[in-house]
């Protein structure tokens, strides 16, 4: 018997009493669960209550749970104090439903993999229709420029564009210098030091500084609307601008876009700027190119069409990351954790989307000859 | 009847501003208090204070006879989990279904079968008044009213002494503010709980609540029952209460 017997079962006369002692209390609920383990309790038997200190709801639970197991029918209860009795007879009304559970929907992989392949299918629907909606309110726009919300459009310029600058330089200026030192460490191996610069002038104006400066814009001003938007319609303050007669795609949405297309093609520029200069400040010491002999050579060997095709597929990458950034936040679910999520999936899909359209320019730059 | 909370000349300053200059009052176990104060008369900082949420510029609070804001603290671990407190918008952890909430405490303070914890969930769903079913919901798809009754389970999950309510009623219709008030009674009648809640709600004041203490200009301007403190001399309470009054004398024919 442990120290402390929660209870007793005595048979007497052919009356079979169960006899509570002591507090039963949540904190020691565990060692009273397991010694009512294995109770059997006969039809008719009276549970005693006048040796019992204090009963809470969850230790009333447990008891009832365990004399229910015991398929004891009806008891007698005697002995127990107002309070004990009152706590007792509450868990009782609650008794019935607490075993009524349900039982949990099934989780099979094939459901997971069918349930997500429906909302990737919503969700690109859904994207498609904003992305609809969208052009057609920049087309509004240009109908009737007057539309135009200029101050949240400059706000959103100096938020997306001006304010991406610095970063925007260091990291392109760093790939720049990448790209060179490796560039350069075969190049000298055939004594072909200075088509480093080729090489460089076309990756980077072409490839290199408009994705990496599409990826850095994507999660810093594509998250940034999502999140935006996302709080916003959380406090209801894009059921306001509705309820108050105003498009939220006019309001929000046409400015970021229009904001996020003028200002990606001009980081894009700074960004092969700051890549062909990173490459010149390595090109000296270790290549041994000049910086004159760096941008002689610039010239003959970088067509403009290169930089032109880099700074073409800007916009529509900005198209594409404002798009998916302005949606997520504008149907973002309606409590707090939904919004980081939102916020996370927009970096992943404006990534995404950013090298699938690359991929697409490159066939199409192929298959046009440019 | 031994008191369960003691709140000793609380001083609260931000800055050059004094919310509170000396506050005390204690509550008795099993009664049901209420508290009221004109907006920015410091209810809330004061509930805060009372928890262990924020500090006090000077004064004591003792919940349950531990210091709240002088006990090691393994003490107040102790004495966290023997009272519970329900936040105005039920501060239900959104990531988690409402049985989950409400198993949260179980989980990280007993040592229960999951089994026994799934049927005490549901037994604290029932006894807040909500559908078992309503636990396999998230806490966004609950209305106001349902979300502050899964507040309430999980603040009583543990079986605690005291239960703290910061404004139970407000947002809810009348019908759903009675429900509410009628479970916060009978916390308070069948399992011996004592409650202390801030609130607006004059039906709440007038019907449930045993002992009402109004704050004011920092300090407790009325303590008492409630007939008590709608007889006191002063200008806001008399303000506060005239609306009742007048609902009160058009039913009357007055």
């Amino acid at each position: 018997m442990p120290d402390a017997p929660w209870f007793t079962v005595l048979a007497q006369d052919g009356r079979t009493t169960m006899r509570l002692a002591g507090a039963w209390r949540l904190p020691r609920l565990p060692e009273i669960e397991a010694a009512l383990a294995g109770l059997a309790l006969p039809a008719g038997a009276t549970v005693d209550g006048s040796a019992l200190a204090e009963i809470d709801t969850a230790a009333a639970l447990v008891l009832l749970r365990a004399l229910q197991r015991a398929d004891a029918g009806a008891l007698a209860w005697v002995g127990f104090s107002d309070v004990n009795a009152r706590i007792v007879a509450q868990v009782r009304t609650h008794l019935e439903a607490t075993l009524a559970r349900p039982a949990p929907p099934g989780h099979g992989v094939l459901a997971h993999v069918g349930r997500q392949t429906l909302a990737l299918v919503t969700l690109l629907h859904g994207h498609v229709n904003f992305l609809g909606a969208t052009i057609a309110a920049l087309g509004e726009v240009l109908a009737r420029p007057r539309r135009l919300r200029l101050r949240e459009l400059t706000a959103q310029l100096e938020q997306a564009g001006l304010n991406a600058i610095p970063v925007v330089a260091l990291v392109t200026m760093l790939i720049g210098i990448v790209v060179a030192y490796l560039l350069g460490l075969q190049a000298e191996k055939y004594g072909a030091n200075i088509f480093v610069v080729d090489g460089v002038g076309i990756g980077a104006t072409r490839e290199f500084a408009p994705i990496i400066v599409a990826i850095i814009v994507a999660g810093r001003s594509g998250a940034a609307f999502t999140a935006q938007l996302g709080s916003m319609r959380l406090t209801e303050e894009i059921d306001a601008i509705r309820t108050l007669g105003l498009s939220p795609q006019q309001v929000l949405v046409v400015p970021r876009v229009l904001a996020l297309m003028l200002a990606l093609p001009l980081l894009v520029f700074i960004g092969d700027v700051m890549s062909l200069l990173g490459a010149m400040m390595i090109a000296g010491p270790m290549l041994d190119i000049t910086p004159a002999a760096f941008l002689a050579r610039l010239r003959e060997g970088l067509d403009t069409r290169h930089v032109f095709v880099g700074l073409a597929k800007a916009p529509i990458f900005a198209l594409f990351i404002a798009v998916i950034g302005t949606r997520m936040g504008m149907t973002v679910g309606r409590d707090t954790r939904a919004v980081g999520a939102a916020t996370t999936s927009t970096v992943v899909q404006s990534i995404v989307a950013v090298i699938l359209l690359d991929a697409g320019f490159a066939v199409l730059m192929q298959t046009l000859d440019l | 009847m031994p008191s369960v909370i003691e709140v000793e000349a609380i001083v609260t300053r931000f800055g050059a501003q004094t919310v509170h200059s000396g506050v005390s009052f204690s509550v008795e176990r099993g009664t049901l208090v209420g508290m009221i104060g004109a907006s920015g008369s410091g209810k809330s900082v004061l509930l805060r204070e009372m928890i262990g949420l924020l500090r006090p510029t000077a004064g004591r609070v003792r919940l349950l006879d531990t210091d709240m804001w002088g006990a090691a603290p393994d003490e107040l671990d102790a004495v966290r989990r023997r009272f519970g407190m329900m936040f105005q918008d039920g501060a239900l952890f959104s990531s988690l279904t409402v049985a989950q909430n409400v198993a949260v405490p179980l989980r990280e303070h007993t040592r229960l079968a999951p089994a026994t914890i799934d049927a005490l969930v549901a037994l604290r769903l029932l006894q807040a008044g909500l559908p078992v079913d309503a636990g396999a919901k998230m806490p966004s798809e609950l209305s106001g009213g349902m979300r502050k009754r899964a507040a309430v389970a999980r603040a009583i999950a543990l079986e605690p002494e005291i239960l703290f309510l910061d404004e139970p009623t407000s947002g809810l219709d009348p019908i759903t503010a009675r429900g509410f008030d009628r479970l916060v009674r009978s916390l308070v009648d069948d399992l011996g709980l004592t409650v202390f809640l801030v609130t607006h709600d004059l039906d709440t004041l007038l019907t449930v609540v045993d002992r009402l203490i109004v704050l004011a200009g920092g300090a407790v301007l009325a303590d008492g029952p409630v007939g008590d403190v709608m007889a006191v001399e002063d200008d806001w309470i008399r303000e506060y209460f005239s609306v009742r009054r007048m609902v009160a004398g058009d039913r009357n024919g007055i």
